[in-house]
């Protein structure tokens, strides 16, 4: 076998670094070192870790039912946010304004829910669907015509529509929208015929679920075997070579993925509507749309990998409030394991990038 | 004058299976140009990358000054007195040069200034300070590569490739100024392909094969013959056969051109953006089964020219017709030609993915696809584990030869090629040399951008030269190195 002249520089690999740089091996690390670090806050913090984690554990996977009825039903809005992120992020749209599309999305859906509750479930739950759909897709559409015609860079737009959505939806619910005895901030509660049905029958987990992972099954297999999507990944992973080539056009690519990532997004908040709340209210989503971009940088922005990560959160929050009951572990310390997910895979993807990285040094 | 700056003995480096040095030796002596030769994959980058401390030997010694030193990293390179001119750019595109400059220099800007002004005066290099990196075309960037070591007042000083993008006459004066570097007692170290040229400049020699030092010694005692030789390690060699002599254009006797113009630009402008001159007023008709070469000093309107005939770019004002069936190899293979992070499907894919053999409505027939990257491999004689590597793992000319044969096979009509040779070495620039010649001679039209003349010249049935953002045909009678060279800068052509 001939040498080969110009060569990786650099670190110099080891088994152990082999296997953390392995997709799994990264998801793993993370979750380690996330365990490890956040023990030492709580004990820093006079808490108990070991309760802590057991009441982490029971309130997540303690039984089949908690499996089911609390960590994948949470799970449902962190895989459809999830997959919104990871699908803009391939294509180098960096979309942070999940959680705003999110209530556009809930708001449209509680709307077409109260206004059309007399129909038949089988035209009211796709049209509630397709409302929150149209209205995420609609919430992103500002931000992608910003970047095309002005050349506004998204990343602050999106954050800036996620208060304008947040705010929309509280004004909704004191005003237009309040349900009709006005005492409570919320919307009246829509239709029988406007819900998901269950998907396993004894527990609360509803047809969202299934969607979820239909959906990310369909965009793992645009990304890997389409055109289109191959052209996307192009464009995230070199706009300059993908325009090069000519054969790339990288503004319908831009505007496909990035109004296409608020349809999911938009998608979510119906689903949580139409699935599990059944009305709208404030603070409907503690965060899922920020929460969504570690789901998706942690599934290594894999749709398939979403789904496990986005269970994994839904895990992290049910354990959390179980934490919260029998640890006494205030629930900002969730936000922290948050946060600290998001920098160990983020210091991780930078060390696997370095290591394998090519003749630029 | 003989004193040895550093030393590198027995250097041992593999990446897993592959074995890129297998003991080489380099001893550096203050004085000297030292010319580093070695085909394609034969461990010269990473050699100097044990030498600029960006790559640890697995094995060997490295001396600097007498001592035997462990480089953790560039800094510790540095710190030793040795600096790189990098092969691949490394400028902010945001930054001006002269921001880019004081990167990393504690200096107040207005003292960067002047040394910058003062090195690139005594270089004879042209350097526009407060222009933005990203406005500068590839010849202008190297240059600031240049300034920018210099600036470190380095001992050792080691180039890759630096001519690979130069006009002639800039050439003449980088090495210039490389022979007064030497001669203030430092050690330049060049890496460089055109034989004829380092043998031009160098004092000293040192031939790479196979991860193997196999000559080291005076420069005066080689030709380029012997030279390619020892690089190429088989008995015997025919310089025709590798493209070595450069001839005053090609038989296009033998060959009909002539029949069908196949590609035609009528008036064509574009705006100047940055240094680059635009275009003011191109016309060009484009037959098939002829070279078209075009020659010109970076950002005098090639690039333009190359951008419109391959359809990547719209004139602001002009016609254009296209055929269909193009091929087009840009000018920088790492950041245009492929996708780093991509494997060498994908990006033969890059291409080929809207042909309709190579679809299934929306799907892409990776398959397919996949099949056809391993026939570029193997023709191509690509060194890869397989299709799946990642071509920014590839060598710089394993990289070209993956651009250039999807290119080739897409050229049904016309190819458009930027520079197609940059960074190869003989033999492999004799191959893409050889499949410009076979696809003219089976009629399809070659448009050859090139900075390197003598590539142009040997190649090419028509020659023009891009001056200002105007075409001007180089009249037969002109068509030498000297009287193009002269056209170039703007001048008239000796004879012409």
């Amino acid at each position: 076998m001939p040498p080969v002249g110009d060569t990786p520089t650099g670190a110099e690999p080891t088994r152990l670094r082999a296997v953390i740089q392995s997709p799994v091996g990264t998801g793993v690390a993370a979750i380690t070192a996330t365990a490890v670090v956040g023990g030492l806050l709580l004990w820093a913090g006079g808490l108990d870790p070991w309760a802590a984690a057991g009441a982490m554990v029971r309130g997540s996977v303690g039984s089949w039912d908690t499996f089911v009825s609390i960590t994948l039903v949470r799970s449902v809005p962190l895989i459809l946010t999830g997959l919104a992120v990871a699908w803009a992020f391939q294509a180098g749209v960096w979309n942070i304004g999940a959680e705003g599309q999110l209530y556009a999305g809930a708001i449209a859906a509680v709307w077409v829910g109260l206004t059309w509750g007399a129909l038949p479930g089988w035209v009211l739950v796709p049209a509630v669907l397709l409302a929150a759909g149209l209205a995420g897709a609609a919430w992103a559409l500002v931000p992608t015509l910003m970047r095309l015609r002005l050349g506004v860079g998204e990343v602050i737009t999106t954050i800036l529509m996620n208060f304008v959505g947040i705010y929309l939806a509280a004004w909704m619910v004191h005003g237009p929208l309040q349900e009709s005895t006005g005492v409570f901030p919320q919307t009246d509660r829509i239709s029988e015929a406007a819900r998901l049905p269950s998907m396993l029958p004894g527990t609360r987990l509803h047809l969202g679920f299934a969607l979820a992972v239909a959906i990310a099954v369909a965009l793992a297999h645009v990304i890997r075997r389409s055109s289109f999507g191959f052209q996307l990944r192009a464009v995230g992973a070199s706009p300059e070579a993908a325009r090069i080539s000519g054969r790339v056009d990288a503004k319908k690519i831009l505007l496909i993925s990035f109004v296409g990532s608020g349809a999911i997004a938009g998608l979510a908040g119906g689903v949580e509507i139409s699935g599990l709340t059944f009305a709208l209210y404030e603070g409907l989503s503690p965060g899922w749309g920020y929460t969504a971009i570690a789901v998706a940088l942690l599934a290594r922005l894999n749709p398939v990998g979403v789904i496990f990560t986005g269970v994994l959160f839904g895990a992290l929050q049910a354990g959390a409030g179980a934490m919260q009951r029998e640890a006494g572990v205030p629930l900002a310390w969730v936000n922290v394991v948050e946060a600290l997910v998001i920098l160990a895979v983020l210091a991780l993807e930078r060390t696997r990038r370095l290591g394998s990285a090519g003749e630029n040094s | 004058m003989t004193e040895v700056l550093a030393r590198l003995s027995s250097i041992r480096r593999s990446f897993g299976q592959v074995v890129a040095l297998d003991g080489a030796d380099l001893e550096l002596r203050a004085g000297e140009v030292h010319g580093v030769l070695g085909a394609n994959g034969a461990g010269k980058t990473t050699l100097l990358n044990v030498l600029c401390g960006m790559t640890l030997p697995d094995s060997g010694i490295v001396e600097v000054a007498g001592s035997v030193v462990r480089f953790r990293g560039p800094r510790d390179a540095w710190a030793h007195g040795i600096a790189l001119v990098h092969q691949h750019f490394t400028l902010v595109p945001a930054h001006s040069v002269l921001e880019n400059l004081a990167l990393g220099d504690r200096r107040p800007l207005a003292v960067v200034r002047d040394d910058a002004v003062r090195l690139a005066e005594r270089a004879g290099l042209e350097l526009t300070l407060d222009a933005v990196a990203e406005d500068l075309g590839v010849g202008d960037r190297q240059r600031v590569e240049i300034i920018k070591a210099l600036l470190r007042d380095p001992r050792i000083l080691v180039l890759d490739e630096p001519t690979a993008v130069l006009a002639p006459s800039e050439i003449e004066s980088l090495f210039g100024l490389l022979r007064r570097l030497a001669s203030d007692g430092r050690s330049i170290v060049l890496v460089a392909h055109k034989l004829d040229e380092v043998l031009g400049v160098a004092d000293h020699i040192t031939v790479l094969r196979d991860g193997r030092t196999v000559l080291s010694g005076t420069a005066g005692g080689y030709d380029v013959p012997s030279l390619v030789q020892h690089m190429v390690g088989t008995g015997v060699v025919d310089p025709a056969a590798l493209g070595l002599e450069s001839g005053a254009g090609r038989d296009s006797a033998r060959r009909k051109t002539g029949a069908t113009v196949v590609a035609r630009l009528d008036d064509a402008h574009v705006p100047a953006a940055g240094t680059g001159s635009g275009l003011r007023g191109v016309s060009l008709s484009v037959r098939g089964g002829e070279v078209l070469g075009i020659a010109g000093v970076e950002g005098n309107g090639q690039r333009e020219i190359a951008l419109i005939l391959s359809g990547r770019l719209v004139p602001s004002r002009g016609r254009v017709t296209l055929p269909e069936g193009v091929g087009f190899i840009p000018q920088d293979r790492t950041t245009e030609g492929l996708i780093g992070g991509f494997d060498l499907t994908e990006n033969v894919a890059l291409a080929l993915h809207r042909e309709d053999e190579f679809r299934d409505g929306p799907w892409i027939r990776w398959d397919e696809i996949a099949g056809f990257t391993d026939e570029i491999r193997t023709r191509y004689g690509i060194v890869s584990p397989s299709t799946t590597t990642s071509a920014g793992g590839l060598s710089g000319g394993n990289q070209q030869r993956l651009v250039v044969g999807r290119e080739v096979t897409m050229a049904r009509t016309m190819l458009v090629a930027e520079n197609p040779t940059r960074g190869l070495d003989v033999t492999a620039a004799a191959f893409v040399h050889a499949e410009i010649e076979r696809l003219a001679d089976d009629g399809v039209a070659v448009v050859l951008v090139s900075t390197d003349l003598d590539e142009v010249l040997a190649l090419s049935d028509r020659v023009f030269v891009a001056v200002r953002g105007e075409l001007k045909e180089v009249p037969s009678a002109a068509r030498t190195r000297s009287g193009v060279g002269a056209l170039m800068v703007g001048g008239d052509a000796a004879g012409g």
